[in-house]
């Protein structure tokens, strides 16, 4: 457990550029990439006519963990679970804007859901392991997508995506334990080693560590680190040294709008928007 | 005083003890500087006043209820002449009574000897006597009662504690009742069974193959031999009943399914109070659409096809067994549905499964403990039911899988074997009530095993 303190509240520089005024609500920052994951345009959520977030334009980077913090209710969890449709659950709600992926409206009528959440996969804000095994947890979403043919490609895939998630060494003994007897800590791996058992390309994850002890969630920072190799990350989360830590690219959210997107360091040390300096330096939040 | 008077008397009682009580308590504590000083609020001193005053003179009350007439007429009969006294107990239990009725004020048959008018004047006196005693022991009770809590109310007087006991000593009374008179019920059946299964062999009862429950009344009679095997009108019971969960289960499930997981909330809130309706009909209402509409339907269909069905089948009966139990299923399963978790969901969801498989996999197996219950109470409301077997499965006993047949259940011969003047101890008689311990062994089987599959199979959710 050697996680380093990157960075945290200091002082900020003297002398520098006066800030966008709190009353501006326009994004400020740089909200496009180099060649996107995801690409998010003028994406608005209403939940039965009630504006949820609106007009938030926000690229999402290959292979980044992009984080999203704000105060509670400002939309970031709503603007997450629009990149792969789970707000298509929620009845009366409803989505304006494009989010393309691979050039493609996720939102256009002949996108099927299903492979676009085999894509884009979710780790929540409590972890929901299945009411089954360890070893069926995992092996749930290959045999539905029908990635394992045999028992030996279904171990294969169970034990490399707990060794992946770090888990493999505390559960290797009980793989016919029931998920739920599992520790929070360890419930929250299994959910992120059953979504990564799909072969997922980005990875959202609703306030993973929120429910869960600094040693827990040190080892989930740790193993976010390494999924990003592989995978595209976005993170929405309450805790900004998490943010600070793990992200490379932070958006700040204020009821229901994106109000500064920027590299990390930037966002931490030198926000841009007024708003942004307001939260970071815990002035509301 | 009538009864009525000394239970208004007690109210009345009761009631100025918990001011009694209350206001003793805020005159205790107004000396020593306010309620803060009490050790519980004034309303419990009150309320453990009100509590002393009437539930010990509750009891007394209820005991002499009980007891006085049994002890009156014992003190009556003791006084009797002799040649009265040593008749059998037949005789002698016709005469005390007459000697009630005479008390009541009732029309006797017959001439009144002076030795029991005598004996009724005694009765009566000796009731008038009770009652006053009565009166004066539960009111002398109560105020005593009053005046003894009052003195010892104190600011260190425990008297919520006191309280909360006494409701729950109440609380565990009401729980225990209900298992009392389970209890009750099971050993009345069983002492009547006991007594069918002196004149009728266990296994001849269990494993015969033939139910025709007449008894002779005299021995050269015609058709004397009464058949009392069971297996016919079992068979019928599981039969019915089967058909009836073939219908109800499914179609109760998957009403459920799309209920709590498709159906969007308007027409929810529509289907599903119009559905539980078709709990709510009587059955006598479904027993004659069975016998007037489903019936000869299915029998006009069956001649079609060329089949022979009866004008009663057990088809008809279970078919429309099955819709009266869809709510107990639907319902049920709906509630427990809706309880799993919405984050399961999610979490299946997020893994790209379809709906179906989401609720295949995830949510069917969470709700299993749940649906099975529901699915129980189904059969249990299937095998006990009886006004639509009667009216459209009919009576006969016969051996038989075959669901276009008559068939008759365990129910219906339980009503059949008791309506009507009946001997108490012919094997007829007594029948019903083996057959009522048979189904409710069954019953009991039956729970014990679905909650085996339950443990066995249930996946816990956090």
């Amino acid at each position: 457990m050697n996680q380093e303190q990157t960075t945290g509240h200091l002082p900020r520089r003297p002398g520098r550029r006066p800030l966008v005024e709190r009353t501006e609500r326009e994004t400020v920052g740089q909200t496009a990439v180099e060649n996107p994951r995801m690409s998010c345009q003028n994406v608005g959520v209403f939940y039965d006519s009630k504006k949820a977030i609106s007009n938030i334009c926000l690229d999402i980077g290959r292979n980044e963990v992009i984080a999203m913090i704000g105060p509670s209710g400002c939309g970031k969890s709503t603007f997450l679970r629009c990149l792969n449709r789970m707000n298509d659950t929620i009845e009366g709600c409803l989505v304006t804007g494009q989010i393309l992926m691979d050039g493609k409206n996720i939102y256009d009528s002949d996108v099927d859901v299903v492979p676009l959440r085999a894509q884009v996969g979710m780790v929540f804000q409590k972890p929901n392991p299945f009411p089954k095994s360890i070893y069926d947890n995992i092996a749930y979403g290959a045999r539905i997508h029908g990635l394992v043919q045999n028992r030996d490609e279904t171990d294969e895939l169970v034990v490399g995506s707990l060794k992946r998630a770090g888990l493999w060494n505390e559960v290797k003994d009980r793989l016919e334990m029931p998920g739920t007897s599992l520790s929070g800590g360890q419930q929250q791996r299994l959910c992120i080693a059953r979504a990564i058992a799909v072969n997922p390309e980005v990875i959202l994850m609703d306030e993973p560590c929120s429910s869960l002890d600094p040693i827990a969630t040190a080892i989930i920072e740790e193993l976010i680190d390494e999924l990003k190799q592989d995978y595209t990350i976005a993170i929405v989360t309450h805790s900004m040294q998490q943010a600070s830590r793990i992200s490379q690219r932070t958006a700040y959210f204020h009821q229901g709008d994106l109000i500064e997107i920027g590299p990390t360091d930037q966002i931490f040390l030198n926000p841009l928007h007024q708003l942004t300096e307001d939260y970071i330096t815990g002035r509301f939040g | 005083m009538t009864t009525i008077h000394l239970l208004l008397t007690l109210l009345t009682l009761t009631l100025a003890g918990f001011f009694i009580g209350r206001s003793k308590a805020i005159a205790v504590c107004s000396a020593q500087g306010g309620p803060s000083t009490l050790h519980s609020r004034p309303i419990y001193y009150g309320i453990l006043t009100a509590l002393w005053c009437a539930v010990p003179a509750l009891i007394v009350f209820l005991f002499w209820l009980i007891f006085q007439s049994t002890i009156i007429t014992d003190l009556v009969v003791a006084d009797l002449p002799d040649q009265i006294r040593s008749l059998p107990e037949a005789r002698l239990n016709l005469v005390i009574n007459d000697l009630r009725n005479i008390v009541a004020g009732n029309i006797v048959g017959g001439n009144i000897s002076p030795a029991i008018q005598a004996a009724a004047d005694h009765y009566k006196s000796l009731e008038m006597t009770g009652q006053a005693a009565l009166s004066v022991i539960v009111t002398v009770m109560a105020m005593v009662a009053v005046a003894g809590v009052w003195l010892k109310i104190t600011p260190a007087l425990r008297a919520r504690n006191h309280v909360e006991k006494v409701i729950e000593i109440l609380l565990l009374g009401c729980s225990t009742l209900a298992v009392f008179t389970t209890i009750g019920i099971v050993l009345s059946v069983l002492y009547e069974a006991i007594r069918f299964f002196k004149i009728v062999p266990v296994h001849k009862f269990l494993f015969g193959l033939e139910w025709s429950p007449q008894m002779a009344i005299h021995a050269e009679q015609i058709g004397s031999s009464g058949a009392f095997g069971a297996v016919p009108v079992i068979l019928g019971t599981m039969l019915i009943a089967g058909i009836a969960m073939c219908v109800a289960v499914p179609l109760g499930l998957m009403a459920a399914i799309y209920l709590s997981e498709y159906a969007n909330r308007h027409f929810r809130n529509v289907a599903k109070p119009l559905l539980e309706i078709l709990a709510g009909i009587p059955t006598v209402v479904y027993g004659f659409f069975a016998a007037l509409v489903v019936a000869p339907a299915i029998r006009n269909t069956g001649d079609m096809l060329g089949f022979s069905v009866s004008s009663e089948s057990a088809l008809a009966a279970g078919l429309v067994m099955g819709i009266m139990i869809i709510p107990f299923v639907s319902s049920l399963s709906d509630d427990v549905i809706n309880a799993v978790p919405q984050s399961l969901r999610d979490g299946a969801l997020s893994l790209g499964s379809t709906r179906s498989e989401t609720i295949i996999h995830v949510v069917l197996p969470a709700a299993l403990p749940g649906i099975v219950g529901g699915v129980l109470l189904a059969v249990s409301r299937a095998i006990g039911e009886t006004m639509i077997v009667v009216m459209a499965a009919g009576l006969s006993a016969n051996l038989t899988a075959n669901p276009f047949q008559a068939v008759t259940t365990v129910t219906v011969q339980i009503v059949t074997l008791l309506v009507g003047d009946q001997e108490f101890d012919s094997a007829k008689t007594l029948a019903a009530f083996a057959l009522g311990l048979l189904l409710f062994v069954i019953t009991l089987i039956l729970n014990v095993v679905a909650l085996m599959v339950v443990r066995k199979y249930r996946e816990h959710y956090v």
